[in-house]
């Protein structure tokens, strides 16, 4: 009897699911609606270092009210993605300008099914003439700039002056000359460490400087992902020997244990912005040791190539218009343009090139670089010859930290940590719903 | 209510003929059953609205995005899908290994934990007086440090520099966090977590199994020769074993829904532990990753019917819940009949 009526409601159930399913199918997703108004008032999302940002203008334009929302910064964290899936599925609730968390983020947010970030081609062409083609680039897609640049990212190849003169190494000009000389160092000086492999932008530090096509975006729903393409093969020898050779560290540049093993930093390429925020003021290298120079070349080629880590991405949101629209054009025209954020407050070199000039003059002035006039024809120098990547809808970064630092941890080389990882890429490509080609 | 019943009492108490005697019997049987019937429902009210709204609701609602087609990222059509959402789940590429991670975990921390919890129930139980008192309050307060505490309180202790057991992580040649929490070492940390995190909850339940035995049991034992060993273990084990495999089976069922600790601990390491390291996880990752929510409800409706199953064989198998006046009749009887 029991049995019976156990059975009875669950077809029953069964039955009115199905029929429900039935009856919400059929169509395709709405995103967003009509554009809204508030009438002037505007809420942006930052992450924690670009408060300052948010703050200098509220400071700036009093007359503009805004509320400023604390996000979670974590390069590659999930919480800002979740609550924009439940935006776009409710069709409402989005900020109305973002600086986002990742630079991945821009590939969901303008997505068809996400069209959160607004055509800013369209909305503010005079800022967007004010950029670099090559550092605007990131933003270009599908011939649409959907982002700002906070500031111009690319690799510069750092190093200890101070150590360097003391022990009378002659500085690397090129990748194989840095793979070489991290061995010698290593071994020579127990400890001294020439670069760090665990954190998100390693794949951009190392692979992409190379030119291997892990982030190649053929359209929105093919990728190219090879990495038995040469140019792969070349960074993944130049590791296996560096790692064999004990001159890699298995710690991300963000890890919250990592400021003594940043202390043994002796050489690596790495973001300009590295500098500031990670020499001088998380890692605590006193002054008068780390300098820049030029990014390196692969033997045989004429151009240096180098690699981009971060360089954050500012976006509008496609659903407000009116006076609420212009005030977040206002904002994202400020926190991507104005000196009083961009050259006083911002550890970054500007992304927008008509305040570049005043940012690198501070640098003179703050003094804490090694070789200034280096360090600064560096980061100029470094600007055009940032290596091609798109970001795709899986978090790149992510794939390598959760391949990666484990296989090395596990005993494994190098050549084994980039195949797992390169797997990795392959399955949540393919996961997300890409089309996977692999010439 | 009590002035009805003594009416009802004193009506059966005077002399009447048989049939109005049972009419009246009749017609108290269904004043008590109503008046039964409306308490149980006014009692079992708030249960049910919340059981509806936090429940029934949602996995409906959950059952029926399961069977849409997933406007994904990539093709944003939507539609009726049928089973199909089921079919990606099964055959994603991270769906065998997060079972088998869990089952991994399973497999070293159930035992561990249950092993605890009896051994240190019958310990307590074994010590009267106030030296049991007071473990008992010893033993509880790891169980008090429930989740985000009991996980602060890890990240320090599993810290290689700062931990009072670093030497122990240094030891093991491991001088970073990274190097702490690989792969391999997850299902111990967890263990460590869980065990801490439910030990305590635990061992109150189970000694409650235990102060449910009676004396006259426990003195025949004593008279009998017992000592205190043979105590615990042929005497108060079996008796509180409905206790124990509720608490293995609980367990199980609030391992399969793990989220928490892997995720932070994932956090701790900068990324080097997988999204995906639990279903639940990966039902996370199908939700906001790949934005599939009908793969994540699919997956959600699979760990639903793993857990319920788990569930019925609570119910069904510990005992637990069993009418015991009607168990002792039904032995009685059947004795009864063998001895006849």
């Amino acid at each position: 009897m029991k049995t019976t009526r156990f059975l009875t409601a669950g077809v029953a159930l069964a039955a009115t699911a199905l029929l429900m399913a039935g009856c919400a199918s059929g169509g395709t997703t709405t995103t967003g609606g009509a554009q809204t108004d508030s009438g002037g008032k505007i809420t942006v999302w930052v992450d924690p270092p670009r408060v300052p940002a948010a703050e200098a203008f509220k400071e700036a334009y009093p007359d503009i009210e805004i509320d400023i929302v604390q996000i979670d910064g974590t390069v590659g964290g999930q919480t800002v993605r979740q609550a924009f899936a439940n935006f776009d599925s409710a069709g409402k609730g989005w900020p109305d300008a973002i600086f986002f968390p990742s630079n991945d983020d821009i590939a969901w947010a303008t997505n068809s099914t996400s069209n959160y970030a607004a055509d800013l081609g369209e909305l503010m062409p005079d800022t967007i003439e004010g950029y670099d083609p090559a550092v605007i680039s990131f933003c270009d897609i599908d011939g649409a700039i959907r982002c700002l640049r906070n500031d111009a990212a690319p690799d510069v190849f750092w190093y200890n002056k101070a150590f360097f003169d003391e022990k009378g190494y002659t500085v690397p000009t090129t990748w194989e000359e840095y793979g070489e000389l991290s061995v010698k160092i290593a071994q020579e000086n127990p400890g001294k460490i020439s670069g760090f492999l665990g954190d998100a932008y390693a794949v951009n530090r190392y692979l992409q400087a190379a030119g291997c096509p892990t982030n190649d975006r053929v359209s929105e729903s093919e990728a190219h992902i090879d990495l038995s393409d040469p140019n792969c093969v070349r960074a993944t020898e130049l590791l296996d020997q560096m790692q064999a050779g004990g001159a890699l560290s298995t710690q991300g540049i963000f890890d919250g244990d990592a400021a003594e093993a940043g202390a043994n930093l002796v050489m690596s390429p790495g973001a300009v912005w590295w500098g500031n925020y990670l020499f001088r003021d998380t890692w605590k290298i006193p002054a008068g040791q780390m300098t820049a120079v030029a990014p390196l070349k692969w033997d045989g080629e004429s151009e240096p190539s180098t690699g981009n880590e971060g360089g954050g991405l500012w976006g509008v949101s496609s659903h407000i218009t009116g006076k609420q629209l212009e005030n977040t054009l206002t904002f994202a025209k400020f926190v991507a343009t104005d000196p009083r954020w961009q050259v006083d407050l911002s550890t970054g070199l500007p992304g927008y090139g008509p305040v570049q000039e005043d940012w690198l003059a501070k640098i003179a002035d703050d003094a804490y670089f090694a070789d200034v006039a280096t360090t600064q024809e560096a980061f100029k120098s470094a600007l055009g010859v940032v290596q091609p990547y798109s970001y795709m809808l899986y978090d790149t970064g992510s794939v390598w930290t959760q391949t990666v630092p484990s296989t090395l941890i596990g005993g494994g080389s190098a050549t084994d940590a980039i195949k797992a990882f390169g797997d990795e890429l392959v399955n949540q490509a393919k996961s997300v719903g890409y089309t996977v080609v692999a010439e | 209510m009590t002035n009805h019943l003594l009416e009802e009492r004193a009506k059966t108490a005077a002399p009447s003929d048989t049939r109005g005697a049972g009419t009246t019997a009749r017609r108290r049987r269904s004043w008590l059953r109503r008046d039964e019937t409306l308490g149980a429902w006014v009692l079992l009210a708030p249960y049910t609205v919340l059981f509806l709204v936090a429940a029934a609701i949602p996995i409906g609602y959950a059952f029926v995005i399961s069977l849409q087609r997933a406007p994904s990222l990539v093709n944003p059509t939507s539609g009726f899908g049928g089973l199909e959402s089921f079919a990606t789940v099964v055959g994603d590429y991270r769906f065998w290994s997060t079972f088998i991670n869990i089952f991994t975990l399973m497999a070293i921390w159930l035992p561990i934990m249950i092993l605890g919890i009896v051994a240190l129930a019958l310990l307590i139980h074994a010590s009267p007086g106030r030296f049991g008192g007071a473990m008992r309050f010893v033993y509880y307060i790891p169980g008090a440090l429930g989740g985000i505490a009991n996980f602060v309180l890890w990240v320090y202790l599993i810290d290689p520099v700062n931990s009072p057991i670093a030497f122990l992580w240094q030891g093991l040649g491991a001088s970073t966090y990274k190097e702490v929490i690989t792969p391999g070492n997850m299902p111990f940390i967890l263990t460590a977590m869980l065990f801490f995190q439910g030990i305590g909850t635990w061992i109150v339940v189970v000694n409650g199994g235990l102060n449910g035995i009676s004396d006259e049991v426990l003195e025949a034992a004593r008279i009998d020769g017992a000592n205190a060993w043979q105590l615990a273990w042929h005497v108060k084990l079996p008796l509180i074993r409905p206790w124990v495999g509720y608490a293995a089976l609980m367990n199980l069922a609030y391992g399969f829904q793990l989220f928490l600790e892997p995720y932070l601990l994932r956090q701790i390491s900068s990324g080097s532990v997988v999204a995906e390291w639990a279903p639940t996880q990966l039902g996370y990752a199908f939700a906001f990753t790949n934005r599939n929510f009908p793969a994540a409800a699919a997956l959600s409706i699979i760990l639903l019917l793993i857990t319920l199953g788990i569930g019925l064989i609570i119910v069904t198998r510990s005992g637990l819940f069993g009418d015991e006046t009607s168990t002792r009749t039904t032995r009685a009887q059947r004795k009864e009949r063998r001895t006849a």
